[in-house]
Protein backbone atom coordinates (compact mmCIF):
# COMPACT_ATOMS: atom_id res chain seq x y z
CA UNK A 1 0.00 0.00 0.00
CA UNK A 2 1.09 3.29 -0.79
CA UNK A 3 1.08 6.16 1.86
CA UNK A 4 1.43 8.68 -0.08
CA UNK A 5 0.99 9.58 -3.63
CA UNK A 6 1.61 12.56 -4.95
CA UNK A 7 1.70 13.85 -8.85
CA UNK A 8 1.87 17.48 -10.17
CA UNK A 9 2.13 19.29 -6.70
CA UNK A 10 3.38 22.69 -7.24
CA UNK A 11 2.69 25.59 -3.89
CA UNK A 12 3.14 29.19 -4.73
CA UNK A 13 3.59 31.60 -2.35
CA UNK A 14 2.80 34.83 -4.02
CA UNK A 15 4.10 34.83 -6.70
CA UNK A 16 7.52 32.02 -5.56
CA UNK A 17 6.91 28.49 -6.34
CA UNK A 18 7.52 26.48 -3.27
CA UNK A 19 6.54 23.16 -5.46
CA UNK A 20 7.21 23.04 -8.81
CA UNK A 21 4.93 20.03 -9.81
CA UNK A 22 6.31 17.61 -7.78
CA UNK A 23 5.51 13.77 -8.39
CA UNK A 24 6.70 10.94 -6.11
CA UNK A 25 4.90 7.89 -3.69
CA UNK A 26 5.85 6.72 -0.56
CA UNK A 27 5.51 2.58 0.23
CA UNK A 28 4.32 1.81 3.20
CA UNK A 29 6.29 1.26 6.50
CA UNK A 30 9.71 2.65 5.08
CA UNK A 31 11.70 4.94 6.40
CA UNK A 32 12.25 7.43 3.95
CA UNK A 33 15.03 9.99 3.94
CA UNK A 34 13.87 13.72 2.38
CA UNK A 35 17.23 15.28 1.46
CA UNK A 36 17.23 19.11 0.03
CA UNK A 37 19.37 22.50 0.18
CA UNK A 38 17.83 25.10 1.80
CA UNK A 39 14.94 26.36 0.38
CA UNK A 40 14.39 23.52 -2.19
CA UNK A 41 10.50 23.10 -0.59
CA UNK A 42 11.23 20.37 1.87
CA UNK A 43 9.22 21.75 4.53
CA UNK A 44 6.88 22.96 2.52
CA UNK A 45 6.01 19.61 1.19
CA UNK A 46 5.65 18.03 4.99
CA UNK A 47 3.68 20.41 5.95
CA UNK A 48 1.21 19.83 3.08
CA UNK A 49 1.53 16.39 3.83
CA UNK A 50 0.41 16.85 7.54
CA UNK A 51 -2.38 18.70 6.46
CA UNK A 52 -1.45 22.45 7.69
CA UNK A 53 -0.64 24.12 4.06
CA UNK A 54 -3.71 23.42 1.13
CA UNK A 55 -1.51 22.75 -2.42
CA UNK A 56 -2.06 25.44 -5.22
CA UNK A 57 -2.71 22.14 -7.76
CA UNK A 58 -1.85 19.14 -8.52
CA UNK A 59 -3.08 15.78 -6.49
CA UNK A 60 -1.79 14.35 -2.65
CA UNK A 61 -3.13 11.50 -1.28
CA UNK A 62 -2.08 10.42 2.15
CA UNK A 63 -3.35 6.96 2.73
CA UNK A 64 -5.84 7.25 -0.12
CA UNK A 65 -7.62 10.79 1.10
CA UNK A 66 -6.68 14.32 0.66
CA UNK A 67 -4.83 15.87 3.98
CA UNK A 68 -5.77 19.00 3.84
CA UNK A 69 -8.32 19.80 6.76
CA UNK A 70 -8.86 16.27 7.00
CA UNK A 71 -9.60 14.78 10.75
CA UNK A 72 -8.55 11.46 9.59
CA UNK A 73 -4.98 12.21 8.79
CA UNK A 74 -4.64 14.62 11.50
CA UNK A 75 -4.80 11.92 13.92
CA UNK A 76 -2.64 9.22 11.72
CA UNK A 77 -0.16 11.50 10.40
CA UNK A 78 2.07 13.49 13.26
CA UNK A 79 4.45 16.39 12.05
CA UNK A 80 7.00 17.32 14.59
CA UNK A 81 9.82 19.89 14.00
CA UNK A 82 11.25 22.14 16.59
CA UNK A 83 8.36 25.26 15.92
CA UNK A 84 5.83 22.96 17.39
CA UNK A 85 3.75 24.81 20.04
CA UNK A 86 2.54 23.79 23.32
CA UNK A 87 0.37 25.71 25.80
CA UNK A 88 2.76 27.72 28.20
CA UNK A 89 0.19 26.57 31.62
CA UNK A 90 0.69 23.27 31.44
CA UNK A 91 3.71 21.46 32.50
CA UNK A 92 5.36 18.77 30.73
CA UNK A 93 4.41 15.71 32.12
CA UNK A 94 0.68 16.84 31.59
CA UNK A 95 1.23 17.61 28.22
CA UNK A 96 2.57 13.96 27.79
CA UNK A 97 -1.08 12.78 29.51
CA UNK A 98 -2.53 15.56 26.68
CA UNK A 99 -1.04 14.16 23.88
CA UNK A 100 -1.98 10.26 25.08
CA UNK A 101 -5.79 11.80 24.97
CA UNK A 102 -5.56 12.63 21.41
CA UNK A 103 -3.41 9.51 20.13
CA UNK A 104 -4.52 6.04 19.79
CA UNK A 105 -1.34 4.55 19.36
CA UNK A 106 0.14 6.46 22.08
CA UNK A 107 2.97 4.24 24.44
CA UNK A 108 2.82 5.60 27.53
CA UNK A 109 5.84 3.72 28.50
CA UNK A 110 8.07 4.39 25.96
CA UNK A 111 7.19 7.87 26.66
CA UNK A 112 7.46 7.81 30.42
CA UNK A 113 10.90 6.13 29.92
CA UNK A 114 12.69 8.21 27.57
CA UNK A 115 11.18 11.78 29.41
CA UNK A 116 13.08 10.03 32.59
CA UNK A 117 16.19 9.13 30.23
CA UNK A 118 16.79 12.44 29.43
CA UNK A 119 16.09 13.81 32.59
CA UNK A 120 13.19 16.16 32.24
CA UNK A 121 11.92 17.65 35.02
CA UNK A 122 8.10 16.86 34.83
CA UNK A 123 6.99 20.21 36.54
CA UNK A 124 8.73 22.42 34.32
CA UNK A 125 7.16 24.15 31.12
CA UNK A 126 7.96 23.65 27.43
CA UNK A 127 8.49 27.56 26.34
CA UNK A 128 11.31 27.38 29.53
CA UNK A 129 13.36 24.75 27.81
CA UNK A 130 16.96 24.92 25.54
CA UNK A 131 16.71 24.47 22.28
CA UNK A 132 17.93 21.23 21.78
CA UNK A 133 15.78 20.30 25.08
CA UNK A 134 12.99 21.33 22.70
CA UNK A 135 13.77 19.49 20.21
CA UNK A 136 14.50 16.31 22.67
CA UNK A 137 10.98 16.60 24.34
CA UNK A 138 8.65 16.89 20.40
CA UNK A 139 10.65 13.76 20.00
CA UNK A 140 9.19 11.77 22.49
CA UNK A 141 6.00 12.82 21.70
CA UNK A 142 6.69 12.17 17.71
CA UNK A 143 7.94 8.92 18.44
CA UNK A 144 5.25 7.81 21.22
CA UNK A 145 2.38 9.12 18.98
CA UNK A 146 3.15 5.80 17.17
CA UNK A 147 1.22 7.51 14.53
CA UNK A 148 1.05 5.28 11.20
CA UNK A 149 2.79 8.41 9.24
CA UNK A 150 5.45 9.97 11.39
CA UNK A 151 7.11 13.02 10.43
CA UNK A 152 10.50 14.14 11.68
CA UNK A 153 11.54 17.74 10.17
CA UNK A 154 15.15 18.36 11.27
CA UNK A 155 14.04 16.63 14.34
CA UNK A 156 17.70 17.07 16.01
CA UNK A 157 17.95 21.15 15.89
CA UNK A 158 20.11 22.14 18.98
CA UNK A 159 20.52 18.77 19.96
CA UNK A 160 24.27 17.69 20.95
CA UNK A 161 26.03 14.93 19.48
CA UNK A 162 25.12 12.69 21.97
CA UNK A 163 21.19 13.27 22.36
CA UNK A 164 21.56 13.29 18.23
CA UNK A 165 22.70 9.37 18.25
CA UNK A 166 20.37 7.75 20.98
CA UNK A 167 17.55 9.84 18.70
CA UNK A 168 18.81 7.70 16.27
CA UNK A 169 18.81 4.70 18.01
CA UNK A 170 15.47 5.16 19.73
CA UNK A 171 13.67 5.98 16.49
CA UNK A 172 15.35 2.57 14.93
CA UNK A 173 14.48 0.54 17.77
CA UNK A 174 10.81 1.55 17.89
CA UNK A 175 10.54 0.98 14.67
CA UNK A 176 11.74 -2.12 14.20
CA UNK A 177 9.51 -2.71 17.64
CA UNK A 178 6.48 -1.13 15.94
CA UNK A 179 7.14 -0.93 12.29
CA UNK A 180 5.60 2.59 10.71
CA UNK A 181 5.60 5.23 7.98
CA UNK A 182 9.09 7.61 9.17
CA UNK A 183 10.12 10.62 6.66
CA UNK A 184 12.82 12.28 8.13
CA UNK A 185 14.23 15.54 6.77
CA UNK A 186 17.84 16.20 7.93
CA UNK A 187 20.68 18.13 6.44
CA UNK A 188 23.24 15.59 8.41
CA UNK A 189 22.87 12.86 5.60
CA UNK A 190 25.96 11.33 6.99
CA UNK A 191 24.13 10.77 10.49
CA UNK A 192 21.10 9.39 9.00
CA UNK A 193 22.21 7.01 6.19
CA UNK A 194 22.25 4.38 8.02
CA UNK A 195 19.00 4.48 9.39
CA UNK A 196 17.32 5.04 5.72
CA UNK A 197 15.74 2.83 3.83
CA UNK A 198 15.28 5.24 0.93
CA UNK A 199 16.00 8.63 -0.33
CA UNK A 200 13.54 11.46 -1.66
CA UNK A 201 16.17 14.16 -3.02
CA UNK A 202 14.48 17.62 -3.74
CA UNK A 203 15.38 20.56 -5.73
CA UNK A 204 14.19 23.53 -7.04
CA UNK A 205 10.70 22.08 -5.85
CA UNK A 206 10.78 19.36 -7.97
CA UNK A 207 11.88 15.34 -7.11
CA UNK A 208 15.55 15.20 -8.29
CA UNK A 209 15.79 11.24 -7.65
CA UNK A 210 13.81 8.63 -5.41
CA UNK A 211 15.95 5.89 -4.54
CA UNK A 212 16.91 2.96 -2.42
CA UNK A 213 19.99 4.06 -0.28
CA UNK A 214 21.93 1.11 -1.26
CA UNK A 215 21.56 2.51 -5.15
CA UNK A 216 22.46 5.70 -4.07
CA UNK A 217 25.88 4.87 -2.95
CA UNK A 218 26.38 3.17 -6.08
CA UNK A 219 24.94 6.47 -7.94
CA UNK A 220 28.47 7.73 -8.41
CA UNK A 221 32.55 7.82 -7.83
CA UNK A 222 34.82 9.89 -7.74
CA UNK A 223 37.92 10.21 -10.45
CA UNK A 224 41.44 11.35 -9.01
CA UNK A 225 44.30 12.21 -11.11
CA UNK A 226 46.07 13.90 -13.73
CA UNK A 227 44.16 16.85 -15.47
CA UNK A 228 44.34 14.99 -19.43
CA UNK A 229 44.44 11.50 -17.88
CA UNK A 230 41.15 12.14 -16.08
CA UNK A 231 39.37 14.32 -19.08
CA UNK A 232 39.93 11.46 -21.63
CA UNK A 233 38.37 8.80 -19.08
CA UNK A 234 34.76 11.48 -18.34
CA UNK A 235 34.70 12.67 -21.77
CA UNK A 236 31.56 10.90 -22.43
CA UNK A 237 30.34 10.75 -19.04
CA UNK A 238 28.18 12.99 -17.01
CA UNK A 239 30.06 14.60 -14.51
CA UNK A 240 28.56 15.64 -11.42
CA UNK A 241 31.18 17.53 -10.04
CA UNK A 242 34.72 19.00 -11.21
CA UNK A 243 37.54 20.64 -8.70
CA UNK A 244 41.13 21.39 -9.91
CA UNK A 245 42.69 20.44 -6.30
CA UNK A 246 45.96 21.53 -7.48
CA UNK A 247 47.32 22.76 -11.18
CA UNK A 248 47.76 19.64 -12.93
CA UNK A 249 45.29 17.51 -10.90
CA UNK A 250 41.71 17.10 -11.01
CA UNK A 251 38.78 15.54 -8.89
CA UNK A 252 35.62 14.71 -10.97
CA UNK A 253 32.25 12.89 -9.48
CA UNK A 254 30.61 11.29 -12.82
CA UNK A 255 27.54 9.48 -12.60
CA UNK A 256 27.91 5.64 -12.08
CA UNK A 257 26.40 4.28 -15.47
CA UNK A 258 27.94 0.47 -14.99
CA UNK A 259 30.86 0.47 -17.04
CA UNK A 260 33.21 -2.60 -16.16
CA UNK A 261 36.37 -1.59 -17.90
CA UNK A 262 36.31 1.97 -16.98
CA UNK A 263 37.75 0.57 -13.46
CA UNK A 264 40.83 -1.35 -15.47
CA UNK A 265 41.61 1.96 -17.92
CA UNK A 266 41.94 3.90 -14.46
CA UNK A 267 44.74 1.56 -12.77
CA UNK A 268 45.84 1.96 -16.06
CA UNK A 269 46.09 5.83 -16.34
CA UNK A 270 46.97 6.10 -13.09
CA UNK A 271 43.97 7.50 -12.08
CA UNK A 272 42.71 7.24 -7.88
CA UNK A 273 39.20 5.85 -8.16
CA UNK A 274 37.06 6.06 -4.84
CA UNK A 275 34.11 6.43 -3.93
CA UNK A 276 31.59 9.12 -3.19
CA UNK A 277 30.23 9.88 0.24
CA UNK A 278 26.58 10.13 0.27
CA UNK A 279 26.40 13.60 1.68
CA UNK A 280 29.08 15.15 -0.15
CA UNK A 281 27.26 13.61 -3.28
CA UNK A 282 23.66 14.88 -2.15
CA UNK A 283 25.40 18.57 -1.87
CA UNK A 284 26.59 18.04 -5.50
CA UNK A 285 23.70 16.79 -7.28
CA UNK A 286 21.38 19.75 -5.76
CA UNK A 287 23.98 22.52 -5.81
CA UNK A 288 22.92 25.10 -8.10
CA UNK A 289 26.60 25.79 -10.08
CA UNK A 290 29.15 23.57 -10.83
CA UNK A 291 32.08 25.43 -8.93
CA UNK A 292 32.45 25.68 -5.42
CA UNK A 293 32.28 28.54 -2.58
CA UNK A 294 36.09 28.71 -3.59
CA UNK A 295 35.03 30.46 -6.67
CA UNK A 296 33.66 33.33 -4.98
CA UNK A 297 36.88 33.91 -3.69
CA UNK A 298 38.84 33.78 -6.61
CA UNK A 299 38.77 37.00 -8.48
CA UNK A 300 39.80 35.15 -11.53
CA UNK B 1 -3.45 -1.41 6.44
CA UNK B 2 -6.42 -0.92 8.53
CA UNK B 3 -6.32 2.54 9.68
CA UNK B 4 -9.67 3.82 12.39
CA UNK B 5 -11.41 6.61 11.86
CA UNK B 6 -11.36 9.94 13.96
CA UNK B 7 -14.63 10.66 15.57
CA UNK B 8 -15.40 14.46 15.25
CA UNK B 9 -16.95 14.83 18.51
CA UNK B 10 -14.62 13.12 20.22
CA UNK B 11 -11.81 14.85 19.35
CA UNK B 12 -13.94 18.44 19.99
CA UNK B 13 -14.35 17.12 23.64
CA UNK B 14 -10.70 16.53 23.80
CA UNK B 15 -9.75 19.58 22.54
CA UNK B 16 -12.49 21.08 24.67
CA UNK B 17 -10.67 20.49 27.67
CA UNK B 18 -7.01 20.66 26.64
CA UNK B 19 -8.28 24.51 25.52
CA UNK B 20 -9.53 24.90 29.46
CA UNK B 21 -6.25 23.88 30.50
CA UNK B 22 -3.95 25.49 28.22
CA UNK B 23 -6.41 29.40 28.63
CA UNK B 24 -6.62 29.05 32.36
CA UNK B 25 -4.84 32.21 32.93
CA UNK B 26 -7.95 33.97 30.96
CA UNK B 27 -9.92 33.12 34.42
CA UNK B 28 -7.08 34.55 36.89
CA UNK B 29 -7.51 37.71 34.61
CA UNK B 30 -11.05 37.64 35.01
CA UNK B 31 -10.63 37.82 38.46
CA UNK B 32 -7.89 40.82 38.53
CA UNK B 33 -10.53 42.81 35.46
CA UNK B 34 -13.14 42.09 38.41
CA UNK B 35 -11.31 43.35 41.17
CA UNK B 36 -10.58 46.80 39.53
CA UNK B 37 -14.36 47.03 38.22
CA UNK B 38 -14.92 46.83 41.91
CA UNK B 39 -12.29 49.33 42.54
CA UNK B 40 -14.67 52.12 40.44
CA UNK B 41 -17.87 50.44 41.80
CA UNK B 42 -16.61 51.86 44.95
CA UNK B 43 -17.68 55.60 44.05
CA UNK B 44 -20.99 55.02 43.21
CA UNK B 45 -22.82 55.37 40.02
CA UNK B 46 -25.22 58.54 40.86
CA UNK B 47 -25.73 60.40 44.06
CA UNK B 48 -28.69 62.84 45.37
CA UNK B 49 -28.65 65.60 48.33
CA UNK B 50 -31.79 66.95 49.86
CA UNK B 51 -31.81 69.33 52.61
CA UNK B 52 -33.44 71.93 54.82
CA UNK B 53 -32.70 74.23 57.62
CA UNK B 54 -32.72 71.53 59.91
CA UNK B 55 -31.92 68.03 58.20
CA UNK B 56 -29.72 66.93 55.29
CA UNK B 57 -29.93 64.55 53.52
CA UNK B 58 -27.28 62.82 51.15
CA UNK B 59 -27.59 59.60 49.07
CA UNK B 60 -25.23 57.65 47.27
CA UNK B 61 -26.45 54.45 45.05
CA UNK B 62 -23.93 51.68 44.21
CA UNK B 63 -24.27 49.35 42.00
CA UNK B 64 -22.15 46.43 40.20
CA UNK B 65 -22.98 47.28 36.72
CA UNK B 66 -19.65 48.44 35.71
CA UNK B 67 -17.92 44.85 36.78
CA UNK B 68 -20.43 43.12 33.99
CA UNK B 69 -19.25 46.24 31.46
CA UNK B 70 -15.47 44.95 32.38
CA UNK B 71 -16.31 41.31 31.63
CA UNK B 72 -17.46 42.46 28.25
CA UNK B 73 -14.34 43.73 27.39
CA UNK B 74 -12.20 40.93 28.83
CA UNK B 75 -14.96 38.17 27.00
CA UNK B 76 -13.99 40.14 23.50
CA UNK B 77 -10.59 40.37 24.06
CA UNK B 78 -10.37 36.51 24.85
CA UNK B 79 -12.18 36.04 22.03
CA UNK B 80 -9.98 38.06 19.50
CA UNK B 81 -7.27 36.01 21.52
CA UNK B 82 -7.67 32.66 20.67
CA UNK B 83 -7.83 33.13 17.02
CA UNK B 84 -4.44 34.51 17.09
CA UNK B 85 -1.73 32.45 15.43
CA UNK B 86 -0.37 31.04 18.02
CA UNK B 87 -3.50 29.89 19.53
CA UNK B 88 -4.79 28.45 16.49
CA UNK B 89 -1.03 26.39 16.08
CA UNK B 90 -1.63 25.34 19.40
CA UNK B 91 -4.72 22.90 18.08
CA UNK B 92 -2.54 21.45 15.53
CA UNK B 93 0.24 20.03 17.81
CA UNK B 94 -2.52 17.18 18.25
CA UNK B 95 -5.25 15.81 16.23
CA UNK B 96 -7.43 18.52 14.71
CA UNK B 97 -9.16 19.78 11.65
CA UNK B 98 -9.89 23.56 11.38
CA UNK B 99 -13.96 22.16 12.35
CA UNK B 100 -13.35 20.76 15.41
CA UNK B 101 -10.59 23.70 16.76
CA UNK B 102 -13.92 26.21 15.93
CA UNK B 103 -16.47 24.03 17.74
CA UNK B 104 -13.83 23.58 20.57
CA UNK B 105 -13.26 27.67 20.48
CA UNK B 106 -17.19 28.16 20.65
CA UNK B 107 -17.45 25.78 23.48
CA UNK B 108 -14.41 27.35 25.41
CA UNK B 109 -16.25 30.94 24.63
CA UNK B 110 -19.57 29.55 25.75
CA UNK B 111 -17.48 28.49 28.97
CA UNK B 112 -16.24 31.80 29.55
CA UNK B 113 -19.60 33.61 29.31
CA UNK B 114 -21.23 31.78 31.73
CA UNK B 115 -18.00 31.74 34.35
CA UNK B 116 -17.69 35.62 33.43
CA UNK B 117 -21.00 36.16 34.05
CA UNK B 118 -21.65 33.88 36.87
CA UNK B 119 -18.99 35.96 38.75
CA UNK B 120 -20.13 39.40 37.34
CA UNK B 121 -23.39 38.56 39.20
CA UNK B 122 -22.03 37.07 42.50
CA UNK B 123 -19.31 40.19 42.48
CA UNK B 124 -22.47 42.17 43.24
CA UNK B 125 -23.17 40.47 46.62
CA UNK B 126 -18.77 41.81 47.39
CA UNK B 127 -19.42 44.96 46.48
CA UNK B 128 -22.37 44.77 49.27
CA UNK B 129 -20.04 43.58 51.75
CA UNK B 130 -17.44 45.71 50.97
CA UNK B 131 -19.39 48.78 51.32
CA UNK B 132 -21.68 47.40 54.68
CA UNK B 133 -17.83 46.59 56.16
CA UNK B 134 -15.77 49.35 55.49
CA UNK B 135 -18.17 52.54 54.71
CA UNK B 136 -19.46 54.49 57.36
CA UNK B 137 -22.44 54.67 55.51
CA UNK B 138 -26.18 53.88 56.85
CA UNK B 139 -26.53 50.71 54.40
CA UNK B 140 -29.93 50.02 52.49
CA UNK B 141 -29.61 47.31 49.29
CA UNK B 142 -32.85 45.06 47.61
CA UNK B 143 -32.42 41.74 47.75
CA UNK B 144 -31.91 39.15 45.17
CA UNK B 145 -34.15 36.07 44.57
CA UNK B 146 -33.13 32.79 43.22
CA UNK B 147 -34.71 33.91 40.23
CA UNK B 148 -33.85 36.65 39.97
CA UNK B 149 -30.27 35.41 40.34
CA UNK B 150 -30.31 33.06 37.82
CA UNK B 151 -32.16 35.26 35.26
CA UNK B 152 -29.20 37.63 35.83
CA UNK B 153 -26.74 35.33 35.31
CA UNK B 154 -28.33 33.78 32.15
CA UNK B 155 -28.79 36.88 30.38
CA UNK B 156 -25.70 38.25 31.17
CA UNK B 157 -24.37 35.35 29.47
CA UNK B 158 -26.38 35.78 26.50
CA UNK B 159 -24.67 39.32 26.08
CA UNK B 160 -21.16 37.88 26.79
CA UNK B 161 -21.51 35.27 24.46
CA UNK B 162 -22.84 37.94 21.90
CA UNK B 163 -19.90 40.25 22.15
CA UNK B 164 -17.50 37.11 22.03
CA UNK B 165 -19.01 35.97 18.59
CA UNK B 166 -18.50 39.46 17.47
CA UNK B 167 -14.89 39.63 18.95
CA UNK B 168 -14.50 36.67 17.01
CA UNK B 169 -15.37 37.30 13.66
CA UNK B 170 -13.41 40.54 14.46
CA UNK B 171 -9.90 38.30 15.31
CA UNK B 172 -10.98 35.82 12.01
CA UNK B 173 -11.15 39.11 10.16
CA UNK B 174 -7.91 40.45 11.36
CA UNK B 175 -5.94 36.94 10.69
CA UNK B 176 -7.16 37.08 6.87
CA UNK B 177 -6.08 40.57 6.45
CA UNK B 178 -3.71 42.70 9.10
CA UNK B 179 -5.40 45.85 7.08
CA UNK B 180 -8.56 44.71 9.45
CA UNK B 181 -7.00 45.88 12.24
CA UNK B 182 -7.01 49.64 11.23
CA UNK B 183 -10.10 49.45 8.89
CA UNK B 184 -12.52 48.23 11.64
CA UNK B 185 -11.83 50.23 14.41
CA UNK B 186 -12.36 53.59 11.96
CA UNK B 187 -15.51 51.60 11.09
CA UNK B 188 -16.37 51.38 14.30
CA UNK B 189 -15.59 55.04 15.54
CA UNK B 190 -16.86 56.44 12.42
CA UNK B 191 -20.67 54.74 12.56
CA UNK B 192 -20.84 56.84 15.72
CA UNK B 193 -21.68 59.92 13.91
CA UNK B 194 -22.41 57.91 10.97
CA UNK B 195 -26.68 58.90 10.95
CA UNK B 196 -29.34 58.54 8.62
CA UNK B 197 -30.23 62.25 8.34
CA UNK B 198 -29.25 65.10 10.98
CA UNK B 199 -31.96 65.02 13.62
CA UNK B 200 -31.69 61.19 13.70
CA UNK B 201 -29.93 59.12 16.11
CA UNK B 202 -26.58 57.37 15.00
CA UNK B 203 -27.05 54.14 13.07
CA UNK B 204 -25.24 52.11 15.84
CA UNK B 205 -27.37 53.57 18.59
CA UNK B 206 -30.40 51.46 16.51
CA UNK B 207 -28.52 48.91 16.32
CA UNK B 208 -27.61 48.98 20.39
CA UNK B 209 -30.93 49.43 21.49
CA UNK B 210 -31.94 46.62 19.22
CA UNK B 211 -30.30 44.48 21.90
CA UNK B 212 -30.46 46.45 25.18
CA UNK B 213 -34.02 47.64 24.95
CA UNK B 214 -35.80 44.74 24.03
CA UNK B 215 -38.94 43.59 27.11
CA UNK B 216 -39.83 40.37 25.66
CA UNK B 217 -37.58 37.59 27.09
CA UNK B 218 -38.16 35.27 23.74
CA UNK B 219 -37.48 37.86 21.47
CA UNK B 220 -34.57 38.76 23.22
CA UNK B 221 -33.24 35.55 22.57
CA UNK B 222 -34.14 34.84 19.20
CA UNK B 223 -32.06 38.29 18.43
CA UNK B 224 -29.14 37.45 20.46
CA UNK B 225 -28.78 33.58 19.19
CA UNK B 226 -29.28 34.73 15.63
CA UNK B 227 -26.78 36.68 15.82
CA UNK B 228 -24.72 35.11 17.91
CA UNK B 229 -24.72 31.76 15.72
CA UNK B 230 -24.58 34.27 12.62
CA UNK B 231 -20.58 35.43 13.37
CA UNK B 232 -19.75 32.31 14.90
CA UNK B 233 -21.02 30.19 11.31
CA UNK B 234 -19.00 33.09 9.09
CA UNK B 235 -15.81 32.93 11.63
CA UNK B 236 -16.18 29.25 11.25
CA UNK B 237 -16.32 28.83 7.34
CA UNK B 238 -13.71 31.55 6.75
CA UNK B 239 -11.55 29.78 9.47
CA UNK B 240 -12.00 26.31 7.48
CA UNK B 241 -10.10 27.81 4.56
CA UNK B 242 -6.95 29.27 6.49
CA UNK B 243 -3.46 27.58 6.63
CA UNK B 244 -1.42 26.98 9.49
CA UNK B 245 1.65 26.81 10.96
CA UNK B 246 3.67 28.51 8.03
Amino acid sequence: MRVIECSNLTKTFFTKKALNKLSFSIEENKITGLIGRNGAGKTTLLKIIAGFIKETSGEIKVFSEKPFNNLNNSAHVIYVDDHMSFPSTIPLLELLKVAESFYPNWNRDLAMRLFEYFSFDPKTYHHRLSKGKTSTFNMIIGLASRCSLTIFDEPTTGMDESVRKDFYKALLKDYIAYPRSIILSSHHLSEIEDLLEDVLLIKDGKTYLQMPISELKEYAFALQGNNGEVFKLTSDKEVIFKNHIASNVTYVIVKNDGSKNLLQQARHAGVEISPVPLSDLCVYLTNETNGGIEDVFNEN
Amino acid sequence: MSLTRTNLAKTIKKQYFFKLKANITSFTLLIGVQLLALLFSLGGVASSSFGSSSIRLNTQYYTADIVIIFTLIWAFVMAITITTKPHRDLDFTFVTNRLSSSFANILYLLTVSIVGSMMAILSDNLLRVIIYTFLDKQFYSSTMGLQEFIMGISITSFYVLMVCSIGYFVGTLVQISSLFTILLPALFFGSLFLRPSMDEKPIITNAFEYYLLESSLTLFIVKIVITTALFFTISTSILNRMEVRQ
